[in-house]
C-alpha cells in the first residue's frame, strides 16, 4: 500500500466547495441552509459541524436542510424537491432568509437552482454556487459564500470600525485569534462592526458597508475583499498578523488605512513583546530545528524571526528538539506557540 | 425521499467504505471528489484512497484519472476495491470495463442510493463470502468500522468463544480478505444492523438473554463447544448487574428514557433498561427501518424530529450520539451510535457480550446518578 493515500496532484486536494460554503452559512442566525443533493452530503457536514462546534464549547447545532435526493429526483430532476424545502424553510418561525446550496449532484443532473429560488418565498432567498468539484474548492465554497451574502448589502455611511471578514469558522482556536486581532485593534480605539460571518444575524449584515476597514482572516480572501472593495468602498488589510514584526506592521497598516496616529499603540505592543520574549529566556542557545515539513513559507518567517530574538540555536534536524510551526495569530498567538517551544524544547 | 433537516445517517457509499476498509488485503479507492473521500476517512480511521475528480474528469471522463490512481497502487499486494460516488455514478461511464485490465472490486454506492446499512450490504455481497465446510468455528458478524463499540465487541465475542473452545473463524468485516471465502458455517451477530448473511445464524449476543439463547444453539450446533463456563459467568455477572440495579431503584425511581439509535442496538438498550431498571421507554427513534418490538418505535432521520421526540416526553434519561447530548444538556445521556463527539474514548468498550452490557448498564447508572439532585 502507498503510506501517502492523497495524490500527489495537490490541486485535487482543495476540499469540499459545499463545506466551505456551508462553514459560513451556518454561522448565520435567524436563517436555514437548504443544500440541495443527497443526505448524505447534508450529514457529512453536519457532522463535521457538530465535531467542529463541541471542540468551541458550542453547543449549538447546525440548521441544514436537506432536500434529500434519491434515485428519483436524480432521474426526473430536483426543481421540485427543492421548491417544497425553501418553502417549508421560510415558512419555520423567526427565519429571515434561506441560504440554497447546490452541491455535486445537482450541477451534474443541471436542476436550475437559480431560477428556482428567484421565485417568491416571502423572504429572501440567497442562492451559493457549491457544487463540490465543479465549483471549486473549500476555500471557493467560502468566497462565493462571502460575497453572495455581502452582496445582500448596501453602501452606507461610514463609521469609525472596522469588519472581521471571513474567519475560519472551523478552526480549534477561531475564538482565540479573534480576540487577539480585537484587542490589536482596540490599541488603536477601533471597535468591530461586524464578524462577517460569525454568529451573526441576519439584518446585521446590512450593516456591513459602514466599516472604514476590512481585515481578512487570510491571503486566499483577497477576491471577498476586493469584492467589498468595489461594491461598499471599504479597503481591506489582506491577512490576520502573523509573528512579532508582522504584528506591529499590522497595527502600522490599520493606522494608516483609518488615518490614526499609531504611534503609542506601536510602543505599548513592543513592550508586550519584549515582556513575553523575557518570560522564554530559559530557552536562550537552546539547539532546535523548525518542522518545516508542515509549514507554510510565512509562518516558517515568521518563526525564524521569533528563534532569532530568544536567541535559539539553529541544529541539525534529527539531532535536537523540533519545534512546531504553526500560524500563530499576533503576539498572544506567537506566546502560546512558545510554550508549545518549551515543551518540545525540554522533552 | 421528502426534506430532511441535519440528517443524522451516513449515505451507502460511507457504508461500502466501513465494509471493504475492515479487511486487511484491501486498497479501498473512493472514486468521486474530495469531499466524499475525507469523511469516511475521518469518521472511518482507515487508510482510504481517494481519485479526487475534479471538473474536467466530469467532462472529459474520469477514465484516466481513475487508471491513474489504480496504477500507483498496483504492486502493492492488495486487492483494489473501487467504490463509485454520485457524480460518476450519475455520469453513466462504463466503469467495469475501464477496469478490464485490473482485479478490482467495484461497488456502484452512490449517496443517493441510501444508507449506510445499504452500502455496506452491497458491499458484502459483491466480495461473495464462501462457506468453506471445513473451516472450524464460528463467524463474527456486525463488526463495521462505522461503530465505534466494533472493536470491543469482536474482543468480547473472541473471548466468550474463547471460554467455549470455540475458535474463531471469519470477523464480517473486520478481517484478513482471505478468510472472507473461507468461512465457517456458522455466525454470531454483534450488531443486527451489519448483518454478513454468510452461513447460518446462531443468533446475535446483545443483551444477556441474547448470550443466553445463542451460546445455547451454539452449544448443540458446534462439536466440542463447552458453554458451561459462558453460562456461569453470565450468571455471576448478571447477579452484579442486578444487585447494582437495585440498589439504584432503594434511591432513585426509574429514569423514564428516549432512545435512538440503529435499530439493533436500540433494542439492546430498550431491553436492558426495561429488564433490570423497570424503566419506562417513553420513545425509540430508530436511524434506520426499525425491527420488531414490544416498544413503540418510529424511525427517526432528522434533529428536528429528535427534538421533537424528546421535548414532548421530557425523558430523565437519552441514550443516543452526541447530537442527541447537545439537545439534552440537563438530562442524563449514555452515547450508544456515533458521533460521539466531546469525550475522550480511547478503551475499545463493548456493547455486546457479558460486558458489553455490564458496560452500558454502568455507564447509564453513573450518568443517571450525576444528574441527580
Amino acid at each position: 500500500m502507498t503510506s501517502n493515500p492523497l495524490p500527489a496532484n495537490s490541486s485535487r486536494l482543495g476540499g469540499c466547495t459545499l463545506t466551505g460554503a456551508i462553514s459560513v452559512t451556518s454561522h448565520l442566525r435567524d436563517t436555514v441552509t437548504v443544500v440541495h443533493g443527497p443526505k448524505g452530503c447534508s450529514h457529512h457536514n453536519v457532522s463535521l459541524l457538530h465535531a467542529s462546534w463541541l471542540d468551541n464549547d458550542h453547543a449549538v447545532l447546525p440548521s441544514l436542510l436537506s432536500t434529500g435526493l434519491s434515485e428519483k429526483e436524480v432521474i426526473f430532476g430536483g426543481e421540485d424537491a427543492l421548491r417544497k424545502a425553501i418553502g417549508s424553510a421560510a415558512g419555520q418561525e423567526g427565519v429571515r432568509a434561506v441560504v440554497v446550496l447546490s452541491t455535486c449532484v445537482v450541477g451534474t443532473i443541471g436542476d436550475d437552482v437559480s431560477a428556482v429560488c428567484l421565485e417568491d418565498y416571502g423572504v429572501p432567498v440567497v442562492s451559493i454556487p457549491s457544487a463540490g468539484f465543479l465549483g471549486g474548492t473549500f476555500q471557493d465554497g467560502m468566497n462565493n459564500a462571502l460575497i453572495a451574502l455581502a452582496g445582500t448589502a448596501e453602501p452606507c455611511q461610514k463609521e469609525r470600525c472596522v469588519n472581521i471578514i471571513g474567519e475560519m469558522n472551523l478552526e480549534f482556536e477561531v475564538e482565540e485569534n479573534y480576540r487577539e486581532v480585537e484587542r490589536l485593534i482596540s490599541l488603536l480605539h477601533l471597535p468591530v462592526n461586524l464578524r462577517f460571518v460569525h454568529n451573526l444575524g441576519w439584518e446585521q449584515i446590512a450593516r456591513l458597508g459602514r466599516a472604514e476597514l476590512n481585515i481578512m482572516r487570510s491571503p486566499a480572501l483577497v477576491p471577498v475583499g476586493e469584492y467589498l472593495k468595489n461594491r461598499l468602498g471599504t479597503p481591506y488589510i489582506a491577512s490576520f498578523p502573523h509573528g512579532l514584526s508582522g504584528t506591529l506592521s499590522f497595527i502600522r497598516e490599520v493606522a494608516a488605512l483609518c488615518s490614526i496616529d499609531g504611534q503609542e499603540a506601536l510602543r505599548e505592543e513592543c513592550l508586550r513583546q519584549e515582556e513575553m520574549l523575557g518570560q522564554f529566556s530559559d530557552l536562550r542557545q537552546v539547539q532546535v530545528s523548525l518542522d518545516r515539513l508542515h509549514s507554510g513559507e510565512d509562518e516558517l518567517l515568521a518563526a525564524e524571526e521569533l528563534a532569532a530574538a530568544l536567541d535559539l540555536v539553529m541544529g541539525t534536524p534529527g539531532t535536537c528538539a523540533r519545534l512546531p510551526v504553526s500560524a500563530a495569530v499576533g503576539t498572544a498567538g506567537t506566546k502560546r506557540m512558545l510554550h508549545r517551544w518549551r515543551r518540545a524544547a525540554h522533552a | 425521499m421528502p426534506e430532511c433537516d441535519n440528517p443524522l445517517w451516513p449515505c451507502a457509499m460511507t457504508g461500502a467504505a466501513a465494509c471493504l476498509a475492515g479487511f486487511d488485503g484491501i486498497a479501498v479507492v473512493i472514486h468521486g471528489s474530495s469531499g466524499c473521500y475525507y469523511y469516511p476517512t475521518t469518521l472511518l480511521h482507515a487508510p482510504l484512497h481517494g481519485t479526487f475528480i475534479l471538473e474536467d474528469d466530469v467532462i472529459f471522463g474520469s477514465e484516466d484519472r481513475l487508471q491513474e490512481v489504480i496504477g500507483s497502487l498496483s504492486g502493492t499486494g492488495k486487492r483494489i476495491a473501487v467504490i463509485t460516488t454520485c457524480v460518476p455514478a450519475l455520469l453513466g461511464e462504463d466503469i467495469r470495463s475501464m477496469l478490464d485490465e485490473h482485479d478490482v472490486i467495484l461497488v456502484d454506492s452512490p449517496g443517493f442510493a441510501g444508507d449506510i446499512e445499504t452500502g455496506y450490504a452491497k458491499a458484502i455481497s459483491i466480495l461473495e463470502p464462501r462457506i468453506d465446510p471445513g473451516t472450524p468455528g464460528v463467524n463474527i458478524d456486525g463488526a463495521c468500522l462505522f461503530d465505534p463499540f466494533a472493536a470491543g465487541n469482536i474482543q468480547e465475542t473472541r473471548r466468550l468463544l474463547g471460554m467455549a473452545s470455540v475458535p474463531v473463524a471469519t470477523v464480517f468485516s473486520s478481517d484478513v480478505l482471505d478468510r472472507v471465502y473461507h468461512a465457517a458455517p456458522y455466525t454470531i451477530g454483534t450488531n443486527g444492523d451489519f448483518p454478513s448473511g454468510v452461513g447460518e445464524t446462531l443468533g446475535g449476543i446483545l443483551g444477556l438473554t441474547g448470550v443466553r439463547e445463542t451460546f445455547t444453539r451454539l452449544g448443540d450446533a458446534i462439536d466440542g463447544a463447552d458453554c458451561d463456563p459462558v453460562f456461569a459467568e453470565l450468571e455471576q455477572q448478571e447477579e452484579r448487574l442486578v444487585r447494582a440495579c437495585d440498589k439504584f431503584l432503594q434511591r432513585y425511581d426509574p429514569p423514564s428514557t428516549a432512545i435512538f439509535a440503529g435499530s439493533s442496538y436500540a433494542l439492546f438498550a430498550a431491553e436492558a433498561l426495561h429488564t433490570y431498571l423497570d424503566a419506562e421507554i417513553c420513545c425509540i427513534g430508530t436511524r434506520n427501518v426499525p425491527g420488531e418490538s414490544r416498544f413503540r418505535t418510529e424511525q427517526v432521520s432528522s434533529l428536528s424530529r429528535v427534538r421533537e421526540l424528546i421535548a414532548t416526553h421530557d425523558p430523565d434519561l437519552v441514550i443516543g450520539s452526541s447530537f442527541e447530548r447537545s439537545l439534552s444538556q440537563e438530562k442524563a445521556f449514555t452515547g450508544i451510535i456515533p458521533p460521539l463527539r466531546g469525550r475522550v474514548r480511547i478503551y475499545p468498550a463493548p456493547l455486546a457480550g457479558i460486558n458489553g452490557t455490564l458496560s452500558f448498564m454502568e455507564s447509564v447508572l453513573n450518568s443517571c446518578m450525576d444528574k441527580k439532585p
